[in-house]
C-alpha cells in the first residue's frame, strides 16, 4: 500500500476513497459480535500484516477502524470480527452475504513478524483482544515450524462470550501448540479454569529470553498483565500490545488517535511495551510502568 | 424504489407550535423530505388528519395527566420518536412552572377557578415514553430537523453534539460576545445550530440545553471577570436549563 | 526583478490588476476586529491590523470541505471537487505566512492530501510586513516569525509612501512586471528598506522569559508539571484557542446524504482535541479526559511534537489563542510558568 505516488496520480486518486468490496460469508458468534467474511473488488489480496487494521466504509453512515482478523497467509479473501457498539458497527451488523461496502487500508504497523521468528511466542488475548490476534495464530499456523514454542492463553467474561468457538477446540487439540484459558464467571456447564486472566501467567512455562508475549485486550488488562510478564523476566522489546484509539483517516493527519507526539494510525496500533513507556502519561497502558 | 415510502405524523402538546411552524417553513428541504415521507398529520400544513404512520414526531411538553395518556396512546403506533424541540425534548420554557407548586401555579394563571384539575408539573416527552431522536432548540434549526429526518429514514442514530456553540459561532468568525462585555450561555451550550443567535448579534440563550461535561468551575471564573455575579447567571439558566441534571454541577460550584 | 517599489497611491490600481488572476480574499474590520473576506475594492481592507479571527487558513483548509462524492446503490465514488479556483491572499502576515508552512509540510508528508495539496496550487500570497508589535499578545519574535521567512510570492514592507515589494517566485513576479508604476528598487531605496527594517527590530523582543532552546527543553521536562493542572482548572472547553489556530489541522470525517437517500458526499470537518469526545472510542472509553491533559497537548503540539518531528514550530507566535480566550489563559505566560517551574 506504501507506494508513492507522483503528485499528477495524486490529482487523480485520494487517499479517502475506499475500495469497493463485498460480504461473502458471515457468521454471528454472540448477539454482539459478528464475523464478516470479505472480498476486494477483483478479488484482489488486502496484503495486510498481523496487526494491521482497515477502515471500513459504510456510505451514509460513515467509517470506523477494524482490525484485520485473517492470515495474511489465506488468500482472496480477509475477515473482520466487528463488534456491535457504535453507529457504524451497528449498521454493519444488518448486512450479510452479498451486501457491498468500501474498505481503506490496511493502515498502520502490525506485529513484528521478522523478530518474532525462530523465538518462543506466548499469546495472551483478553476479551476482543481474540480478534486481532487470531490474525496472527493462523499466520503462525501456517508456518509452525518458523516458531518456537507456542502458547495461547485465552480470557474472556463468560463461556458464552467466546469467539471463534470451533477454532479454538482445533486449538485445544493440537499438539504442537499449548492452549489455556479462563472465564471470569463460569456457568454450569463450563469445566475449565475460572479467574482472571492474568492467574494463567505464572503457572506457564517461559523461556523468558526467547520469548515474544503478544498481549492484546482491554487498557486495564495491560496493566496486570504486563506486571506478570516482567516477572517472569520478559525484556520490555519482547512484550507487544495492540492499542484502542479513536481513528478517524489512518493517515497520521487527524488527529484522534494520538498519544503524545505518536500517531496510533501509524505507528501502531502495534506497540513494545518499552515503546508504551516512553508515551507514559498519555497513555493509560502506558501507566504500567513498575 | 418502490418501496412504500414511510409515514410521519406531527403531534403537539403544551407548546406554541413554533418549531412545527419552522418545519413548514423549510421550503424546498421540505418539499424534497416529502419525497421520501409521506406527512400524514401535521396541522400546520393541512386539514387531513392520518391516523396510521411509523415516524412520530410530538412538539411540546408534557403538562397534565390527559397528556399523559395522549402521548402514551399516540406513541404505541409508532416505530421511531422523535422529540421535536425544546419543550419536547428538555421541557423548555414550560419547566418555569414548575418554579412553584402546582396549587401556587392555579392561582396565579386562573384564580380561584381550576379548569385543569389533572395537571401536573411540566415535564419533557421522554419522561413518559422512550425517545429515539431529539431535535433540540427554541425554536429548531431547520436543517438539523432535515439531518435528523434522514437519520430516522436510514435507521442510523443522530448524534446531538456534544460540544458548545462557541465551536460553531468562532468558525462563523463572529467576534465574540464576551469581548463586547455580554453575557452568552454559547460556551455552556450544545451546539448544533449554527450559532443561530450569536450570528445575529443576539447572546445565546441556552435554548438546547446545557452540555453533557461543563466546565462549572471555569464558567464561574470567567463570569466573575467579566464583572457578572453568580445569582445573574443562574438567572439565565432559569429559561431553559433548569430542570437537567448538569445544572446541579453549577449550583454545586456557584455556591460554594 | 527581486526587489521593486509601489508608490502607496498606486496600490489601488495594482490591486484592480490583480483581480484577473483570481478571487481576492484579504482583511477587513469586523467590529473591533478584523476578519479575512473577498475584497471588491482596495479601500475595503485594513493593511494595519491585528491578526483575523480565523486565519487564512480557512480557504486552504476550510471549516468544512467535500472529500468524495458517493453512491450507496449502485456502489459508486467520485471526486468531489472538480475543480479548484485560482485566489489571491493580500496582505497576510507574516506569522499567518508561518502558518501556511506549517499546514504545507504536515499535508505533504506521506501520504500526501490531495484536496490541500490542489488547493494550494492555486493559492498566490501576497503578505504584508509588520513594522511593529500588533498587539501585547503576540509572540511572534520568540519563534522568529516577526520577519518574513520565506513562504510567500511578494511581500510588501511599508516605506510611508510606498511598498517595497520583495518578488519571491515566478507567480509573483507575473503580477508585477510590466506594470508602468511599479519600478526596480535602487540603491536609495534599498538602503530605505534596511533602515526601515533595522528600526523595525529595535520594537521587538523576545516575548518569552528565556530564549527558544530553553522553553524546547522546558516542554521535555515539563510533561508533569503543575502548570497543566492550573491550566486546565481555568479552562472551560470552548475550544476557541483550538479553533483559530493557524496550525491545527485536526479533523472529523462524515458522511452528508441527499434527500433521496443514496448519494451523498463524505466531509471533513474541524475537530479540536478540546471538544469532549475528541479521543473518546464507541465503547465510550476516553483516552484523554481532562482539560489539563487536553490543554497539555495543544501546547505539546505546538512546541514538541513537531519539533520531534518536522523541526518546526507550531506556535507562528499570532497570538490568537491568547487573544479569543474567555479565561483568559495566556500562551506566553504559560510558557514561562512552565520555564519557572524547571528553574
Amino acid at each position: 500500500m506504501k507506494t508513492e505516488l507522483s503528485y499528477q496520480e495524486l490529482l487523480k486518486t485520494s487517499p479517502y476513497k475506499p475500495v469497493k468490496a463485498k460480504i461473502v460469508k458471515t457468521n454471528k458468534y454472540t448477539e454482539f459480535e459478528k464475523l464478516f467474511r470479505i472480498e476486494l473488488d477483483g478479488k484482489k489480496d488486502l496484503e495486510h500484516v498481523p496487526g494491521q487494521f482497515v477502515q471500513v466504509s459504510l456510505f451514509g453512515v460513515g467509517e470506523a477502524p477494524i482490525s484485520v482478523c485473517s492470515s495474511p497467509t489465506e488468500k482472496g479473501y480477509f475477515d473482520l470480527t466487528v463488534r456491535r457498539v457504535g453507529g457504524l458497527t451497528t449498521a454493519m451488523h444488518k448486512l450479510e452475504t452479498g451486501s457491498v461496502l468500501g474498505i481503506r487500508g490496511p493502515f498502520g504497523k502490525g506485529f513484528p513478524l521478522d523478530a518474532m521468528r525462530g523465538n518462543d511466542i506466548l499469546i495472551v488475548a483478553g476479551g476482543l483482544g481474540i480478534v486481532p490476534l487470531r490474525s496472527l495464530i493462523h499466520y503462525i499456523l501456517d508456518q509452525r515450524k518458523d516458531f518456537g514454542d507456542v502458547q495461547i492463553l485465552l480470557g474472556c467474561k463468560t463461556p458464552k462470550d467466546m469467539l471463534f468457538g470451533e477454532e479454538v477446540e482445533a486449538w485445544q487439540k493440537r499438539a504442537d501448540i499449548k492452549f489455556n484459558c479462563t472465564v471470569d464467571r463460569a456457568d454450569p456447564d463450563w469445566k475449565g479454569n475460572v479467574g482472571l486472566i492474568t492467574s494463567l501467567i505464572p503457572g506457564a512455562s517461559i523461556e523468558p529470553k526467547k520469548t515474544y508475549a503478544v498481549v492484546v485486550g482491554p487498557p486495564i488488562m495491560y496493566k496486570f498483565v504486563i506486571v506478570e510478564l516482567l516477572k517472569k523476566e520478559i525484556p520490555g522489546h519482547q512484550i507487544i500490545v495492540s492499542l484502542e484509539r479513536k481513528m478517524k483517516c489512518g493517515l497520521g493527519k487527524c488527529g484522534h488517535c494520538q498519544i503524545r507526539g505518536v500517531y496510533v494510525c501509524q505507528s501502531g496500533p502495534v506497540f513494545t511495551y518499552d515503546e508504551l513507556r516512553q508515551m507514559e502519561g498519555e497513555c493509560h497502558e502506558g501507566e504500567c510502568h513498575v | 424504489m418502490s418501496k412504500a415510502k414511510p409515514k410521519v405524523a406531527f403531534f403537539e402538546f403544551t407548546d406554541c407550535e413554533g418549531c412545527q411552524l419552522q418545519v413548514a417553513n423549510l421550503g424546498a428541504d421540505l418539499l424534497e423530505l416529502t419525497k421520501a415521507v409521506d406527512i400524514v398529520n401535521f396541522r400546520e400544513i393541512m386539514s387531513e388528519e392520518g391516523q396510521e404512520y411509523d415516524v412520530l414526531v410530538v412538539e411540546g411538553s408534557i403538562a397534565s395527566k390527559h397528556d399523559e395518556e395522549r402521548l402514551k396512546a399516540i406513541a404505541a403506533k409508532a416505530k421511531v420518536i422523535v422529540a421535536l424541540g425544546a419543550c419536547a425534548a428538555t421541557g423548555g420554557v414550560n419547566n418555569l412552572k414548575n418554579l412553584k407548586s402546582l396549587e401556587e401555579q392555579k392561582k396565579i394563571v386562573y384564580g380561584d377557578v381550576d379548569p385543569v384539575k389533572d395537571a401536573v408539573a411540566a415535564k419533557p416527552i421522554d419522561a413518559v415514553v422512550k425517545v429515539d431522536y431529539y431535535v433540540h432548540g427554541c425554536p429548531i434549526h431547520g436543517p438539523e430537523f432535515v439531518k435528523v429526518m434522514q437519520c430516522v429514514l436510514m435507521g442510523k442514530p443522530y448524534k446531538v453534539p456534544t460540544y458548545p456553540v462557541c465551536v460553531e459561532c468562532r468558525q462563523n468568525e463572529n467576534v465574540c460576545l464576551y469581548d463586547k462585555g455580554q453575557f452568552c450561555l454559547g460556551p455552556i451550550t450544545r451546539a448544533g445550530c449554527n450559532s443561530w443567535l450569536p450570528n445575529n448579534g443576539v447572546p445565546c440563550v441556552g435554548c438546547r440545553g446545557l452540555i453533557d461535561n461543563p466546565a462549572a468551575n471555569a464558567q464561574k471564573d470567567i463570569l466573575e471577570k467579566y464583572g457578572l455575579t453568580v445569582e445573574g447567571i443562574l438567572d439565565k439558566f432559569t429559561l431553559y436549563c433548569n430542570a437537567q441534571k448538569e445544572r446541579a454541577k453549577y449550583d454545586k460550584e456557584f455556591k460554594s | 526583478m527581486k526587489y521593486a517599489i509601489i508608490a502607496k497611491k498606486d496600490m489601488p490600481r495594482w490591486f484592480d490588476s490583480l483581480k484577473r488572476h483570481g478571487k481576492i480574499f484579504g482583511p477587513r474590520k469586523k467590529e473591533h476586529q478584523y476578519v479575512f473576506r473577498p475584497i471588491d475594492e482596495f479601500e475595503e481592507m485594513s493593511l494595519v491590523y491585528i491578526p483575523t479571527i480565523l486565519p487564512p487558513k480557512k480557504y486552504y483548509f476550510p471549516q468544512k470541505e467535500a472529500l468524495l462524492k458517493f453512491s450507496i446503490d449502485p456502489y459508486k465514488t467520485d471526486k468531489a471537487i472538480k475543480e479548484f479556483e485560482e485566489y489571491i491572499l493580500f496582505a497576510v502576515h507574516t506569522c499567518d505566512i508561518a502558518g501556511i508552512q506549517c499546514l504545507d509540510v504536515v499535508f505533504n508528508d506521506n501520504p500526501a492530501d490531495p484536496n490541500y495539496l490542489n488547493r494550494k496550487e492555486k493559492t498566490t500570497v501576497i503578505g504584508i510586513e509588520c513594522m511593529d508589535y500588533c498587539d501585547s499578545h503576540a509572540s511572534c519574535a520568540a519563534v522568529g516569525n516577526h520577519v518574513p521567512r520565506g513562504g510567500y510570492d511578494i511581500m510588501l514592507t511599508d516605506l510611508d509612501g510606498s511598498y517595497a515589494m520583495h518578488i519571491n517566485s515566478e507567480k509573483g513576479e507575473k503580477l508585477a512586471v510590466g506594470k508602468s508604476y511599479i519600478r526596480e528598487m535602487n540603491a536609495t531605496d534599498r538602503a530605505r528598506l534596511k533602515k526601515a527594517q533595522d528600526e523595525k527590530l529595535k520594537k521587538f523582543h523576545n516575548e518569552f522569559s528565556k530564549d527558544i532552546k530553553s522553553v524546547e527543553r522546558a516542554f521535555d521536562d515539563g510533561f508533569f508539571s503543575p502548570v497543566w493542572q492550573d491550566v486546565g482548572r481555568r479552562c472551560v472547553g470552548c475550544t476557541n484557542c483550538t479553533a483559530v489556530c493557524p496550525t491545527c489541522y485536526c479533523f472529523d470525517i462524515a458522511d452528508e446524504m441527499e434527500m433521496n437517500l443514496n448519494d451523498g458526499v463524505r466531509t471533513r470537518t474541524w475537530s479540536y482535541c478540546q471538544m469532549d469526545d475528541f479521543a473518546k472510542v464507541a465503547t465510550g472509553e476516553d483516552f484523554r479526559p481532562g482539560r489539563d491533559g487536553r490543554q497539555r497537548h495543544r501546547y505539546y503540539r505546538k512546541f514538541k511534537y513537531p519539533v520531534t518531528k518536522y523541526n518546526k514550530y507550531f506556535c507562528t507566535g499570532c497570538g490568537r489563542c491568547t487573544r479569543t480566550c474567555m479565561a483568559k489563559i495566556s500562551l506566553v505566560e504559560t510558557v514561562n510558568a512552565l520555564l519557572d517551574n524547571k528553574a
